[in-house]
């Protein structure tokens, strides 16, 4: 009894050493396989080459089946390019940041992916990217706002080559103006329909008194999905920036952008923001207004339009609107960026593949403009205009000139951007006033620039 | 003399090898999927590391930790969610398996099957239904507060309820397996002690915890600790209710490492967190065993 037990003590105990070795060693073994892996088609064919496109839903769905529209676009792509064969994989907004962080760490990072300058240019920033340049000749570049530039360099280095964009707005539910014969309180006779926090507010009123069944807007501050909304609202309802110009520190927490999220607070009191923003996200509060029951949304594009119009279960008719500035000045709107990135795979090859797919999707004479409609946005490039038809794209064209550069590729942003719901939440909850919510939110964010950017 | 000495010792080994042998294919699978992941964890908690390095840190993982107060929060939120919900879940079931035990076949049946219904049913689906039931201002529950003249409450939006809330859904989907465990082992006691027992006057409370309760002790046992080490390691209900807030209100320790590895890609933090989290639940998992397990021989 006693000579099994030991024995079984002593397996047991060089399971756990050959365990730890194991662990120890997975990381040389990882290095090992990466290495292999880049060799390997090399070896076997030297004119062939294999590159992996992560996609995120940008495209609309072909016939309702997500990855079809993409699989038309490889298909052309590789009667064109018959020596390079593209793997396709459809990632969700939901789990594919996860994925992509996942797989950067464990080195199976994909070749190409089509994304937002948040993530893209952290990436550049750590090195993870081969760089663009020689895709952007200068005809190009001066072809491109200098705003959507700068979302997809650093430096000297263009990182994403820049393809669907558009500003983020909120919007209105026309037809309840109509019904309820407020429509004179909406800014649409003007033709850049700028307007006031006044303004809006007597908008909010009137559905509040003619039509009590309807909330009359919306905010959120469950997660940090969108919170480009939420920046803009509260910037422009005060006059704010949120970061400042070098985003070196946190500027929303001036006095203008105090004021702004005040009246958010103020608003919620009087019952014109729909009750529980602390526990709705974007989301919910698109539902509220797809299903005809809240007013404004605080977080819309002509991009959006087209993207909700199936999930509406009313019908209206959702208009685009700025958002509000304390004196009607112009507003400073946060694009919504669209662009292609590849990842620096060690393999000349592969980068090259996925450089020619970039500018296939982007540049190719017949697919470019097709793939452009089907995102539903404006192309970054300022000289290909008028490709859609319908005011509200007439509208978002005109709109770009209001386009601001977003806080999305300042330093350690992933990070700032956990600091916002809670301090919005606290705000809204009244746990704290709008300024002390503010203010412990810029000593965080301003904490993680310092330290993302001393670790540069 | 020394020949019949090594044969049974030839014997044994033989014995032993064969029963090692046979234990190796699950053993290699555990020792891959289940013991590895788990030093590699422990290991990793050492190290900074994120998408782009990897770099030995040593114990600075824990002392962050030790200075994060949204962790701090965390995890006294997860102490205070299976602080409630354990004994709500182990009295509920009692209740529950000794109100249907008797009945018959069909009520029997029809009881586990409800009980059990959310536990098969998935979590995505339950948190949907009860998100609804919640909701600020469409909700199933603040119309029915309504009726009694209460004003509408955002039960997952309010710090003060949204725990409580998360932990109702917690033991909704909780009691399931318990109740139907229960339900067995109460069949197992032999009537005839009971019987004994009214025959000598015992009252029904005197019945139940001089007889019931300790012939109930193994079953309670496994779902004090399986229920405890569940309750420790809620996520699924948070992420997709609260996502931690509001104001980390709701904020779990395992939700923590999920924010840490996957949204922040901070791997080191996160390993760090799952390595407490394990110490907690090791420990506590101990004294459950020793105050409750002296008795119990499975």
């Amino acid at each position: 009894m006693q000579g099994s037990k030991r024995r079984f003590i002593l397996f047991i105990a060089i399971a756990f050493v050959v365990s730890m070795f194991l662990a120890a060693c997975s990381e040389d073994a990882g290095e090992k396989e990466k290495d292999d892996s880049t060799k390997v088609p090399a070896s076997s064919d030297a004119k062939s080459v294999e590159i992996t496109w992560w996609n995120f839903p940008n495209f609309q769905a072909l016939d309702g089946e997500v990855g079809k529209y993409e699989e038309g676009i490889i298909a052309a792509f590789q009667e064109k390019n018959p020596d390079i064969k593209v793997n396709l994989e459809m990632l969700t907004f939901e789990g594919g940041p996860e994925k992509l962080n996942v797989a950067i760490a464990t080195n199976t990072a994909p070749d190409v992916i089509y994304d937002a300058p948040g993530r893209i240019i952290d990436w550049g920033k750590k090195d993870l990217l081969a760089p663009l340049n020689d895709m952007m000749p200068e005809e190009v570049m001066s072809d491109i706002s200098p705003a959507l530039l700068k979302l997809s360099m650093v430096g000297e280095e263009v990182f994403m080559y820049p393809f669907n964009t558009g500003p983020f707005m909120m919007a209105v539910n026309k037809t309840l103006f109509e019904e309820i014969g407020e429509l004179d309180l909406l800014p649409l006779d003007r033709p850049d329909r700028t307007w006031t926090v006044e303004e809006y507010e007597k908008a909010l009123n009137a559905v509040k008194e003619k039509a009590p069944d309807i909330i009359p807007s919306g905010f959120y501050a469950k997660s940090v999905a969108g919170d480009q909304g939420t920046r803009g609202y509260i910037t422009n309802l005060g006059g704010s920036r949120f970061l400042n110009e070098d985003y070196s520190e946190v500027a929303i927490n001036s006095a203008a952008g105090v004021k702004g999220l005040e009246w958010v607070v103020q608003a919620s009191r009087d019952g014109l923001v729909a009750p529980g923003a602390a526990s709705l996200e974007a989301g919910d509060h698109n539902d509220l207004f797809l299903q005809g029951k809240m007013a404004f949304a605080i977080n819309y594009s002509a991009v959006l339009k087209s993207l909700f119009a199936p999930n509406k279960t009313e019908d209206f008719e959702d208009v685009l609107l700025p958002y509000p500035t304390p004196d009607g000045s112009d507003p400073k709107l946060e694009p919504f960026l669209g662009g292609l990135a590849v990842f620096n795979n060690e393999d000349d090859k592969k980068v090259e593949a996925s450089k020619k797919l970039i500018d296939f999707i982007v540049n190719d004479p017949e697919w470019g403009e097709k793939n452009l409609i089907q995102t539903g946005g404006l192309s970054a490039r300022n000289s290909v205009t008028g490709i859609y038809e319908g005011s509200e794209y007439d509208y978002s064209e005109l709109a770009r000139k209001f386009i601001t550069d977003p806080p999305t590729t300042a330093d350690g942003y992933a990070e700032i951007r956990t600091f916002w719901f809670p301090a919005l939440q606290e705000a809204i909850l009244e746990t704290k006033t709008p300024k002390e919510a503010l203010d412990e939110f810029a000593e965080k964010a301003n904490a993680t620039i310092e330290k993302a950017k001393s670790a540069k | 003399m020394l020949a019949t000495i090594r044969k049974p010792n030839k014997h044994k080994l033989h014995d032993w090898l064969m029963s090692y042998l046979f234990l190796l294919p699950a053993l290699t699978f555990f020792l891959i999927f289940v013991v590895y992941p788990m030093l590699r964890g422990i290991y990793m908690s050492f190290f900074d590391y994120s998408i782009t390095s990897f770099e030995f840190i040593g114990w600075e993982n824990y002392v962050t930790l030790y200075h994060d107060e949204t962790f701090h929060k965390s995890l006294i939120n997860t102490i205070v969610l299976v602080a409630v919900a354990v004994p709500i879940v182990i009295g509920f079931s009692i209740f529950v398996a000794m109100a249907i035990y008797k009945k018959s076949e069909f009520i029997r049946s029809f009881c586990r099957g409800i009980f059990y219904l959310p536990a098969v049913t998935s979590v995505v689906s339950v948190t949907v239904v009860w998100g609804w039931i919640y909701h600020p201002n469409f909700g199933l529950l603040n119309y029915i507060t309504n009726f009694f003249g209460m004003e509408p409450i955002s039960w997952l939006g309010d710090p003060k309820t949204a725990l409580m809330a998360i932990t109702v859904i917690l033991i909704t989907t909780s009691v399931g397996q318990p109740i139907i465990l229960y339900v067995a082992s109460l069949g197992n006691i032999p009537a005839s002690y009971i019987e004994a027992a009214q025959i000598d006057r015992a009252s029904p409370g005197q019945i139940f915890r001089k007889i019931i309760w300790p012939l109930l002790m193994p079953t309670s046992l496994y779902v004090i600790v399986i229920t405890t080490i569940n309750s420790f390691q809620c996520f699924a209900l948070i992420q997709l209710l609260t996502s931690g807030g509001p104001i980390h209100s709701t904020s779990t320790v395992m939700y923590g490492v999920y924010q840490q590895a996957f949204l922040l890609g901070n791997f080191g933090i996160a390993s760090a967190m799952g390595v407490i989290l394990a110490i907690i639940i090791g420990i506590i998992s101990i004294i459950q065993f020793k105050y409750l397990g002296n008795d119990v021989e499975y």
